[in-house]
């Protein structure tokens, strides 16, 4: 459905150049739903926008649907719809649905043929009673609703959505979210997940691809990128406050130890790459006679996941500068 | 050919939807028209008929005063227009639609000029009214030359938009061309015979001959009907290479769409 290869864009600016995008290669599949990820000046917003052929890059290729964007605007553009603004992505003096109307219609599908689908998508937004409502009247979760709306309602097999919850409540986040996921397995479309909202990418897509200095960092399945931390972190919870000499021991035996000694208890958080360590811990507990209250494998979210491996690409820029 | 009637479609239907939306904006923009014409209508009868608009009669300044303010409306219709929608963030999707800008623009333009006539048709009928002066409106003849002649204050339109692509805040820059439009009407052709080549100014004479002397427009000089269509022709091409010019460095420079 979507390839980009070797992408790259430097934006030039008097003397200063500024690489925006650093050789990004991903494709993806028809009906995946991909989650882009990175922090600020990632990349993410360039990388898109070059898809949509709105930014022109530097170098590399890109291929929606088989055509290019730059080559084959119409055909490449046929099969695409974003939301690049969120709410700012709309006519505020118009309604919601004066909004659906115009923007399926440049993109040349009529209100009148798939009226039935429109009035579904209204429904599936709960915005029956917004329907006749100027956008500038709405709450922003509302506004951010009409113009998802209108990036489905032009029945493209691409969507884009570049950070659909901003600004949103957690309950309207939520809501949008769920309806979002409804909509994605119901319709079996491919769509692109720009956001800062980890929860959104881990609830709604089955991949993440994160970006970091204009780079692509780790593209995974997002199971599999949380398996690969799942398996390390352990917390325990000890009975007693261990003494200088024990967690001294510890420290040596094992790498990465936090030992927090509280009161009456000491929490342990510790990282065991392999399955042996988590023996030799044992081992090492009973021999200090140490009881053990509760031991937990630490379910490590996207949100850890993204910040270590944001770290690490850090760390490995930093290092080669 | 269904998918470009639809999208024509639902650029009129948005258009439509603005005029009665912004129908406040609208009256007041025909009422200020109105006065600021009326003003200098009767200031110029107080002085004594001063020539202006290269002729020195009260038709004559009517006749100018008209295609000013359609050239003013023809080209701050695509330069305001751009940046209104870069502003609110709507251009980046006209971008992407598959139809293309340059089409959805071309449908817009189509939109507001017949819309234009009608304003057009308004005010010059209540400064008929207002003023006692009456012209001759023939519209087989009137109606083309007003086009061919509004085709290079569209040119202008589309090179400004194409700034206002790059540039985003060029409200001041905009303004100025109120004043240029005026000095290309009133830029006599005795003392600068370059002039008739500019925007709006052969148009504007070939108008006065129709609309003052009451000639039909086969009757018009061919010369001057072919410069009228030439310029007409070259300031739009002109101002259309401009905009893709520049619509290729807010490409290349991430620039179009948002502020």
């Amino acid at each position: 459905m979507l390839e980009v290869s070797h992408l790259s864009k430097v934006f030039v600016s008097g003397k200063n150049k500024v690489k925006a995008v650093d050789d990004v290669t991903f494709a993806v599949k028809r009906g995946e739903i991909v989650g882009l990820l990175g922090p600020n000046g990632a990349g993410k917003t360039t990388t898109i926008k070059s898809v949509l052929g709105i930014t022109r890059p530097s170098a590399g290729s890109i291929k929606v649907g088989g055509f290019d964007p730059f080559a084959e605007p119409n055909n490449a553009l046929s099969l695409v719809a974003a939301v690049l603004e969120g709410s700012r992505n709309i006519y505020w003096r118009m309604t919601t649905w004066e909004n659906i109307v115009f923007f399926a219609g440049i993109h040349g599908v009529s209100h009148k043929i798939e009226k039935d689908y429109f009035d579904h998508l209204i429904e599936t937004f709960k915005l029956v009673d917004k329907r006749s409502t100027e956008v500038r009247q709405l709450s922003q979760g509302m506004k951010q609703k009409v113009a998802i709306c209108c990036a489905l309602v032009k029945k493209t097999p691409l969507v884009f959505l570049d950070e659909p919850t901003v600004g949103l409540d957690i309950e309207t986040s939520y809501e949008l979210r769920g309806i979002l996921k409804e909509l994605a397995a119901a319709e079996a479309r491919t769509m692109v997940v720009s956001s800062h909202d980890m929860a959104v990418i881990q609830d709604i897509c089955q991949r993440v691809i994160i970006m970091s200095g204009g780079r692509v960092i780790a593209d995974d399945k997002i199971d599999d990128l949380l398996a690969v931390f799942r398996s390390r972190n352990y917390k325990l919870a000890i009975g007693n406050v261990l003494d200088n000499e024990v967690v001294e021991g510890m420290r040596k035996k094992f790498t990465d130890v936090e030992v927090q000694n509280g009161e009456r208890k000491t929490n342990i958080t510790i990282n065991l790459p392999s399955s042996g360590d988590l023996y030799a811990l044992m081992d090492f507990l009973r021999e200090h006679n140490i009881d053990i209250e509760t031991i937990n494998q630490q379910d490590p979210d996207l949100e850890k996941a993204f910040v270590a491996l944001v770290r690490k690409e850090r760390e490995r820029c930093n290092g080669n500068s | 050919m269904q998918r470009q009637l639809i999208a024509f479609q639902a650029v009129l239907f948005r258009n439509i939807i603005e005029l009665k939306r912004y129908a406040f904006n609208t009256i007041s923009m025909l009422v200020s028209l109105y006065a600021m014409f009326m003003i200098l209508f009767f200031g110029l009868q107080r002085l004594g008929g001063v020539a202006i608009a290269a002729g020195d009669t009260l038709e004559g300044l009517l006749v100018g005063y008209l295609l000013w303010t359609m050239a003013i409306m023809a080209y701050s219709e695509l330069s305001w227009d751009l940046n209104a929608q870069a502003q609110v963030g709507t251009l980046e999707q006209l971008y992407i639609s598959p139809i293309g800008f340059g089409r959805l623009n071309a449908y817009s333009l189509l939109c507001n000029l017949v819309l234009q006539f009608g304003y057009a048709a308004v005010i010059l009928a209540v400064l008929m009214v207002s003023t006692g002066k009456y012209l001759h409106v023939d519209l087989v003849s009137i109606v083309p030359l007003f086009i061919v002649t509004l085709m290079s204050a569209y040119g202008v339109g589309f090179a400004v938009g194409g700034l206002a692509l790059i540039y985003k805040r060029i409200q001041a820059f905009f303004s100025i061309f109120q004043f240029v439009f005026l000095a290309f009407l009133t830029l006599p052709w005795a003392q600068f015979p370059w002039a008739r080549f500019l925007p709006l100014s052969m148009g504007n004479a070939l108008l006065r001959e129709v609309m003052i002397h009451g000639r039909r427009i086969w009757e018009l000089n061919p010369t001057h009907l072919m410069v009228l269509v030439g310029t007409g022709v070259f300031y739009l091409a002109l101002g259309m290479m401009a905009f893709a010019w520049s619509e290729r460095i807010a490409r290349d420079k991430g620039l179009l769409g948002h502020y």
